[in-house]
């Protein structure tokens, strides 16, 4: 199966240099980059990759009665193309920082707690309509290192390969509502309002389970769309 | 659903804080699948990766994408597909050292249709709220994607160190940035 790619709209990707982000004018091409038309190296990508690398599942709050601190929550997510079809059988990585805004990682020195409940990372594979669930806690808020007073709101980070190497995405999910989001310098390098508001997630009526977790949808969409031989 | 109907996703940076284990042991040999060998010649590709003003950034990803030995990408939109090496699946992922060097073991790939050989990269960091694209070479030659660009073509090729051994350095901005591509 052939996919297209088409340029993205600007305006709905973060720029690249963001005042306040002092990292992305040290790290970011000054000369501007190289518009290339796709050929079949970057129409083509990893499709076995669980056969590569580890999963993980994905349940990262806790097992048995060693359950992590934090709300509850039950994150569906769908995983599509450009043309609404589902992408399956693809890998997602997720991390998160934990319900006090500590990650699990030896760069993170904030005072925070660290939970040894939590795990942290999940790592799966879309189900055939492209869906999958994350059960964890609410990732808490943080200061960015060094920054000005700067804080993340909290929010879930998804790395996802689909078909061809240009439908490579990495990517950050945020929770509606947070006071946060609006001061945001990574959530608010996108211009276009509504391609930020895609980026947050929905709250749905909570789970009929024991627990009563909260549940979340979200919405990723990958690059590319069916490419049918004969049309344009 | 109309065609196309649906936007890409607004892309993020990983952060400071991408997972160590998913930087899986052996994901930088691609010569090998669940144990079988690939065919084809073994080499080594090193870099360094730096910034601005020449500091090495430790903990980027770098991952490639390249085809087998005989220029086939294990996928179905190669028409050449089904011939692709069964013990190559074309994929590998690094992330750098302290002083911001990267390593791969893998096969040379041959030349896909239309194209010289060559190797895809991305690169992803803290402070990079896009995915950054370029394209490793072997030699200077007319492919058309290393023809886009002209003064700065051989910042793209592979320095070739040893019999089986090839230094491909990034730098990401300032004096000889190596080219990215958008697309």
């Amino acid at each position: 199966m052939k996919t297209l790619i088409r340029p993205r709209e600007e305006s709905t990707q973060p720029r690249r240099i963001v005042e306040g982000y002092p990292q992305t004018a040290q790290r970011n091409p000054a000369q501007p980059l190289v518009r290339r038309e796709p050929t079949l190296s970057e129409l083509t990508g990893p499709l076995e990759l669980a056969r590569r690398v580890k999963l993980l599942g994905g349940d990262i709050a806790g097992r048995g009665d060693k359950q992590a601190i934090g709300q509850l929550i039950h994150l569906k997510v769908r995983v599509l193309d450009e043309d609404g079809a589902p992408v399956g059988g693809t890998v997602v990585e997720i991390w998160q920082a934990n319900a006090a805004g500590r990650y699990i990682h030896p760069n993170d020195d904030d005072h925070a707690p660290v939970d040894a409940n939590f795990y942290g990372a999940a790592r799966l594979v879309t189900d055939e309509t492209g869906s999958f669930t994350l059960r964890t806690v609410k990732p808490g808020a943080y200061p960015v290192p060094a920054s000005d007073g700067w804080w993340r709101p909290p929010h879930i980070h998804f790395s996802l390969f689909g078909r061809v190497w240009l439908s490579r995405l990495v990517t950050q999910m945020y929770f509606p509502g947070e006071p946060l989001n609006a001061q945001d310098r990574i959530l608010n390098a996108v211009p276009d309002a509504a391609a930020r508001e895609r980026l947050v997630a929905r709250y749905l009526p909570p789970a009929a389970d024991p627990y009563n977790a909260l549940v979340l949808e979200h919405q990723i969409v990958l690059r590319g769309s069916a490419a049918t031989p004969g049309q344009p | 659903m109309k065609r196309g109907a649906l936007v890409p996703t607004g892309e993020a940076t990983v952060g400071p804080f991408f997972p160590p284990r998913y930087v899986d042991a052996g994901a930088n040999d691609l010569t090998q699948l669940e144990g079988r060998g690939a065919r084809g010649e073994v080499i080594e590709i090193r870099g360094r990766v730096v910034q601005d003003d020449g500091a090495p950034l430790e903990n980027l990803i770098v991952e490639i994408w390249q085809p087998d030995a005989q220029g086939i990408f294990r996928h179905p939109a190669d028409p050449r597909h089904a011939q692709a090496d069964p013990n190559f699946l074309g994929w590998g992922r690094a992330a750098t050292d302290q002083d911001g060097r990267y390593f791969f073991r893998t096969i040379r790939p041959g030349a896909p249709q239309g194209r010289e050989p060559h190797i895809n990269f991305m690169l992803m960091f803290s402070g990079l709220l896009r995915i950054l694209k370029t394209t490793m070479f072997f030699e200077d030659a007319p492919d058309p994607v290393l023809n886009l660009v002209s003064n700065r073509r051989h910042l793209l090729i592979g320095k070739k160190e040893g019999e089986n051994l090839y230094t491909f350095d990034v730098r990401l901005r300032g004096g000889n940035e190596t080219p990215f591509f958008d697309d």
